[in-house]
């Protein structure tokens, strides 16, 4: 899957050419006219691109850069509010004390984590009795290649049935109560396809499986696959059993 | 020589943290044991003496004790496990986190005034990790979350609390000193690469 690495993805614009992160660091530097940038264009490139060479690591994390330039762009864009924080009561002539102040601290911070780090490299070397990490794999045997082929497989029956007549409409948060109240019914798991609806729109499929994905994320529910290209299993995990241990 | 008594509580304390596997806290040994707190205070001295050579050793963290290898034979431990070593905070993840254990309950906005770049992720994935948690709400303008650090952060830096950080001082004082070559410039977000080109 993976062996398609050759050829990344290069930004080509008419004020930018090179990597999409690099793109992105310059943005959040301030460093590019996000009004100009055009967004859809690089968006529209990056779908050529994974269609030839798809990886799903690096479309999750082409994606989210991409959000994020959106993000960006669309505060560019909004008209700026009054600064309504800034400097609660401090008197305006002190701005610049003010900011050596902050990078005192900041460095403070900054200086402080070399103490933290060694406390983090002896702990990360002690082992505790059941081999840490209590809690259960939350993808046991599925590879997230795999889970991603499940998914394209109930998309591309999705596609089939044609037009496409969108109901009303309908949220991640929706989607996640019923898989959840589906899974919960069945504790002997339920097969991923049958998580989405029969007749389900690729709307409705694709929120499905943002659900799914979310509910994984929030450790409600596991994903097994005895074999490999074996059918996938979806199950509802207890409401955050042992291990843990937040409150404190 | 140890008083009979006391050794069948070292004993037993031994076994509870043994199966544990997480911090206990001195009641729950003095329960599980039924032996008075003092005593099995008591207890946990001659346990720490008595593995002082030894491969386990006991820590005091997030409130508790927990029985756990030494650092120095973590290889072995890996080996047979065949576990890769653990991957170690980003730097920026870090100073975020440090921010959030010295200064919480801490707003992101007063988080990002501090470093000076926008931590919306970094912060979302230390949330992931359950190194911090959302504990309420800023009574200010928007109401933005506020973030503290929770029990697996002191158990991910073995801290018995939150008062056994290393003292932000000793570094306050550091940094105060005229430093004019070191750069406030602040370091990018998650990945890191070559210089920005020129448009």
């Amino acid at each position: 899957m993976t062996e398609t690495r050759a050829e990344p993805f290069v930004v080509h614009t008419a004020t930018f050419e090179g990597p999409l992160d690099q793109l992105l660091r310059l943005a959040q530097q301030g460093q590019v006219d996000l009004k100009v940038l055009p967004l859809a264009e690089i968006a529209a490139a990056y779908v050529a691109h994974a269609r030839r060479a798809f990886d799903v690591e690096e479309a999750t994390e082409h994606l989210w850069m991409l959000a994020a330039l959106v993000e960006l762009k669309a505060r560019a864009l909004l008209p700026q509010a009054p600064p309504v924080e800034e400097t609660p009561a401090e008197p305006p002539g002190d701005l610049e004390s003010l900011l050596e102040e902050r990078l005192a601290q900041y460095r403070a911070f900054k200086d402080v984590t070399t103490a933290l780090r060694a406390l983090e490299a002896y702990q990360q070397r002690v082992f505790l009795h059941p081999a840490e990490e209590p809690e259960e794999p939350l993808l046991s045997g599925v590879a997230l290649p795999d889970l991603f082929r499940a998914f394209q497989e109930v998309l591309a029956r999705g596609r089939e049935r044609g037009v496409e007549v969108p109901r009303e409409g309908i949220s991640v948060a929706e989607r996640m109560t019923a898989v959840l109240a589906l899974l919960v019914a069945a504790p002997e798991g339920v097969p991923f396809d049958a998580l989405f609806p029969a007749g389900a729109t690729r709307l409705e499929i694709v929120v499905t499986f943002l659900a799914l994905l979310e509910l994984i994320r929030l450790v409600r529910v596991r994903v097994r696959q005895e074999e490999r290209f074996g059918a996938i299993r979806v199950f509802a995990l207890a409401a955050r059993g042992r291990g843990g241990g937040e409150s404190g | 020589m140890i008083d009979p008594q006391i050794r069948e509580i070292v004993n037993a304390v031994e076994c509870v943290l043994l199966v544990s596997g997480e911090p206990v806290r001195l009641e729950q040994l003095a329960d599980a044991v039924q032996a008075p707190t003092e005593a099995v205070a008591a207890a946990l001295d001659v346990l720490h003496q008595e593995y002082a050579g030894r491969g386990l050793e006991i820590q005091t963290v997030a409130g508790g004790y927990q029985l756990g290898t030494r650092p120095t034979y973590a290889e072995a431990v890996r080996r047979y496990l065949g576990a890769a070593a653990r991957e170690p905070l980003s730097q920026a993840a870090l100073e975020t986190l440090a921010i959030v254990a010295y200064r919480q309950p801490i707003t992101r906005p007063e988080i990002e005034a501090l470093r000076g770049v926008r931590s919306e992720h970094i912060l979302e994935r230390l949330e992931e990790r359950r190194l911090i948690r959302v504990v309420g709400r800023k009574e200010t303008v928007g109401r933005p979350m506020l973030y503290a650090t929770t029990e697996s952060f002191l158990r991910y830096f073995g801290l018995r609390d939150l008062a056994d950080l290393p003292p932000l001082e000793a570094f306050a004082h550091l940094a105060a000193t005229p430093d004019a070559g070191a750069s406030p410039s602040a370091e990018a977000l998650p990945s890191e690469t070559g210089s920005p080109g020129d448009p």
